[in-house]
């Protein structure tokens, strides 16, 4: 039976990280991965979803090309070279993970893994099943998009992310379930590129998970796009219609039967938890994600779960990061830090972007601070105004007592590059006065980060 | 007064213990030194460890610098009281004989504790060559910048006394050190508040930087003789770099590299050299023989069964029972459970034992220590994290160094008997092969059972036969009936 000191199922961010640092440190390193290396970030996720955001930036700038002079006749799309490029992107990135696990002499090993016993993996590949033996097992085998009880993906009419990414042609109408980061991000880019675009939420606003002030912001900015948003609007059941697609909506209006070509149903996600021997061993499993603890510990002995597989937040980097530390504790590293959530940032790429830290107003309040809230209009911001681009705001919140900044969020362009220096100023323990004695370069955009911080001494220059 | 001279000398940790290299002292000539205070950092063939003090006193001679090998007892540094003269102190060294080591520097070291009086009162010289700046009324209303008012007080500056020319009239730091200057003073480059007093008090609460701490930290510049010149009074880079740039213009041990002389060669890894050193000795001064004994497991994998299907934090191996079984066996037959210098034997209470773990370019032996008063359990989680950390050269000095006996378990190889060199000082060593089905008789009939052979290796010094069989047969016991090892 072959040996190693630490294996890693799924070539994620989580699991590629996992592995390298595990071979950093001097273990004997295995990771076994079914599909890509990459994961779902490289192949099906983030990466190849920017890829298309930045067509439908293009789409955008194109429109108001008219704005700064330009105009031009026969403009034309062709969808199937946007995805061309997101998928070589993809592809790209997958090699470059390859060359990472050669370079760190990592083995990597094709197939299905299956947890046999206690520190014991059977991979099977193409009907051949091997087994190793390994003191140290990480899980890291991800998640996938859930299906809601009377609505399921089928990859004809009801598209997943995958579908979602990949399409052929461009729908003309299209309903998105879901207002969650996957949901907008979609309903941005199809909109962007011409189709008309209905997106539908449960709860009381979009991106339920951001600050309300940021969430009234995108709503407002979305339906002047021409986005259709139903908030507090369930999607009762979808019918195939001929080509079409034919939904029962039920939201404050009533009831309504609506026709679209295309529905993308982006609802939430699941762990990939299944085939993986775990029930048999006793691991516990609660709606269907692994728990661990805050190293990554499973109840049984020599398991560990980091990334999607181990609950929320869903995101590769607080995945990458939860790699670094359980990798670190296993090897008796003094000192390391269990991920703290409040530190995770979120960035959802939608038009304008949307980019935060820690906790939104409501659950400062309810965690019994005393905050200050500063809050800066990109529409006082020289720069934001120059690229025509003024939509959005950023809100600091901060506990009065201690100037502990609690939560930063933004909503603008480029946004999701500025959140880091909320995320350092976290990280070094920086007060309010920290950040509002920086000097802030001008004329940019993230100069609203500084008027945020000043707005919340009462000292705003700019507003 | 040489009763009150107090020897620094070279430890011996550890029976094997022969002579340490000197990498780092924490503290420097003058400072005041109290009993457990870290002195200095000693690295042997295996370990880095800090000599600490034995008794309070000043810091007044350094004779031991890093690079340098000494053997043990030699003398690395001399503690005083402040009255003591230096005469006295270097006739303590002469007496030692230890000065021989660095002959060539000890005198630049033997900095007297006047010596470093005078230094630290120069900003009381200074004070006085800008004398006529530094009267005046209350200077707390003056406008001036915090680096300047800062500045002014360690200067001794009334700022009364100081022409503005900021805005507003604002005093500003270089204000401050053109008035300084004109006054026939010196800068602070030259003359910041006692650089080379070296405090060595606690920093942690100094407002400083992240940046600067680290620095602070990496420079080996105490926060508290920095000076303050950052954003809302914290330390800053600057002030670190300054303050470390003080430091290297004295003729301090500081600036003196370890000279070439005193390095070895290591044409061998440091690990290699020690096993080799050891297991040559142990094999030329103790006199091995071998009992050998084989027991059936049979039980054991049961109980072993038993024990990891109940619980899912469990996986209990074969050779966290013999760990146990021996701790046992140790407390039942405790002559076994020694260590043995040569000349006398320590008998120990405890089983504390080695088990050696392969790992790159060499083995080590981490310590499950008081196997005797642990559950398996506890030995598999501890022996799990032991051997994880010993493969990447994690493993703590004391977690590998000591131990009463030792188990070397080859049997994941197939190897169905070995004999194994004793690890010195110990007394003994299990040699553990492979568990395997074999064809045994029992009552006259013929039948399969998991055996495993086991070969102890004693020193006869101290080992006599009859005792090393009757461990045998007490581990056999216990391996074959584990149950027993709870009572």
């Amino acid at each position: 039976m072959q040996q190693y000191d630490l294996m890693v199922v799924g070539g994620g961010p989580g699991g590629y990280v996992a592995a390298i640092r595990a071979a950093q440190l001097g273990f004997k390193t295995a990771l076994v991965e079914k599909q890509h290396l990459g994961g779902v970030c490289l192949n099906w996720g983030c990466i190849p979803t920017k890829a298309l955001l930045r067509g439908a930036d293009i789409a955008h700038t194109l429109k108001e090309a008219d704005h700064f002079g330009f105009s031009f006749d026969n403009l034309s799309f062709d969808i199937n070279k946007l995805v061309k490029h997101s998928r070589s992107v993809a592809s790209k990135l997958s090699g470059g993970v390859a060359y990472l696990m050669q370079k760190n002499n990592i083995t990597v090993i094709d197939g299905t893994a299956t947890v046999a016993d206690k520190c014991r993996l059977d991979v099977s590949h193409n009907g051949t099943v091997t087994q190793y033996r390994s003191n140290h097992i990480i899980l890291a085998t991800g998640a996938r998009a859930r299906n809601l009880p009377n609505i399921e993906i089928d990859g004809d009419l009801v598209w997943g992310a995958r579908e979602a990414m990949t399409p052929t042609a461009l729908p003309g109408s299209l309903l998105v379930i879901g207002g969650g980061a996957i949901g907008v991000e979609f309903a941005s880019l199809y909109n962007d590129l011409g189709t008309d675009v209905t997106l539908v939420e449960a709860a009381e606003r979009i991106t339920p998970a951001e600050d309300t002030e940021i969430s009234a912001l995108a709503e407002k900015s979305f339906k002047q796009r021409g986005i259709k948003v139903l908030t507090s609007t369930l999607v009762d059941s979808v019918e195939g219609a001929g080509k079409q697609a034919l939904a029962l909506i039920k939201g404050a209006d009533g009831d309504q039967q609506l026709k679209f070509d295309q529905v993308i149903l982006a609802v939430g996600i699941q762990g990939n938890i299944e085939r993986l021997g775990l029930e048999s061993l006793g691991v516990k499993t609660e709606n269907n994600f692994l728990i661990a603890d805050p190293f990554g510990k499973t109840n049984l002995v020599g398991l560990y779960a980091i990334g999607d597989v181990a609950g929320a937040p869903w995101l590769a980097h607080k995945a990458s990061h939860e790699a670094i530390v359980c990798v670190e504790n296993i090897a008796g590293i003094e000192a390391v830090e269990p991920l703290n959530k409040n530190r995770v940032p979120g960035c959802t790429y939608c038009r304008p972007q949307i980019a935060s830290v820690g906790l939104t107003e409501a659950q400062a309040k309810a965690a019994g601070h005393s905050i200050r809230v500063g809050r800066s209009s990109l529409s006082a911001n020289g720069k934001a105004l120059a690229i025509h681009e003024a939509e959005g705001m950023v809100k600091t919140i901060f506990d009065a007592d201690s100037g502990e900044l609690l939560g930063a969020h933004m909503i603008g362009p480029e946004v999701t590059e500025q959140i880091q220096g909320f995320c350092i100023a976290q990280q070094l323990a920086a007060t309010e006065h920290d950040l509002a004695h920086t000097i802030y370069a001008h004329p940019t955009v993230s100069e609203s980060m500084h008027e945020s911080v000043l707005d919340s001494l009462g000292v705003a220059i700019h507003q | 007064m040489t009763n009150e001279i107090k020897p620094i000398d070279m430890p011996k940790w550890g029976m094997e213990m022969s002579e340490g290299e000197i990498n780092a002292w924490h503290v420097e000539i003058g400072d005041q030194v109290n009993a457990e205070d870290d002195l200095v950092d000693v690295e042997t063939s295996k370990i880095v460890n800090t000599v600490t003090a034995a008794h309070s006193g000043i810091l007044r001679a350094i004779i031991a610098h890093p690079g340098e090998s000494h053997n043990v007892g030699a003398l690395l540094g001399v503690l005083a009281s402040a009255d003591t003269s230096e005469a006295d102190i270097q006739a303590f060294i002469n007496s030692r004989g230890s000065a021989a080591a660095a002959p060539e520097r000890t005198p630049v070291e033997l900095t007297t504790v006047e010596a470093v009086a005078a230094e630290a009162s120069v900003p009381v010289q200074q004070q006085a060559s800008v004398g006529n700046l530094a009267e005046g009324e209350d200077d707390s209303h003056v406008s001036a910048s915090p680096v300047a008012r800062h500045l002014a007080a360690d200067y001794g500056v009334n700022l009364n006394n100081i022409t503005g020319t900021g805005r507003h009239g604002r005093v500003s730091k270089r204000d401050l050190e053109a008035a300084v200057t004109a006054a026939g003073g010196h800068l602070i480059e030259t003359n910041n508040a006692s650089p080379n007093s070296s405090q060595s008090g606690d920093d942690s609460q100094v407002k400083a930087t992240p940046v600067a701490r680290r620095l602070a930290e990496q420079l080996g510049i105490n926060l508290l003789e920095c000076r303050v010149s950052g954003d809302r009074g914290r330390v800053c880079k600057a002030d670190v770099e300054a303050a470390a740039a003080l430091k290297n213009k004295l003729p301090a041990q500081t600036t003196a590299a370890p000279t070439a002389s005193s390095s070895e060669s290591q044409p061998i890894s440091s690990m290699r050299k020690t096993i080799a050193g050891r297991l040559q000795a142990s094999k030329q001064t103790a006199p091995h023989y071998r009992v050998q004994i084989d027991a059936e497991l049979d039980n054991l994998l049961a109980t072993r069964k038993q024990i990891n299907d109940a619980n899912t934090q469990t996986k209990v191996s074969v050779n966290d029972f013999i760990i146990k079984a021996c701790a046992s066996a140790l407390i039942r037959v405790p002559a076994v459970n020694v260590q043995f210098d040569g000349e006398q034997i320590t008998q120990f209470a405890d089983a504390d034992i080695s088990v050696a773990v392969a790992i790159k370019d060499g083995l080590i032996t981490p310590i499950i220590s008081g196997a005797n008063n642990k559950g398996l359990e506890g030995i598999s989680h501890e022996m799990r994290d032991l051997s994880t950390r010993a493969k990447l050269n994690r493993l703590k000095p004391e977690e590998f160094q000591g131990g009463s006996f030792c188990i070397s378990n080859l049997g994941m190889y197939g190897i169905k008997q070995f004999d194994a060199i004793i690890n010195p000082p110990q007394g003994a060593i299990l040699a553990v092969g492979s568990g395997e089905q074999r064809a045994v008789v029992r009552n006259g009939e013929l039948t399969v059972a998991t055996v495993i052979s086991l070969t102890l290796s004693s020193d006869h010094r101290i080992i006599d036969g009859a005792v090393a069989a009757e461990f045998m047969s007490v581990l056999k016991g216990f391996l074959e009936q584990p149950a027993t090892m709870l009572v």
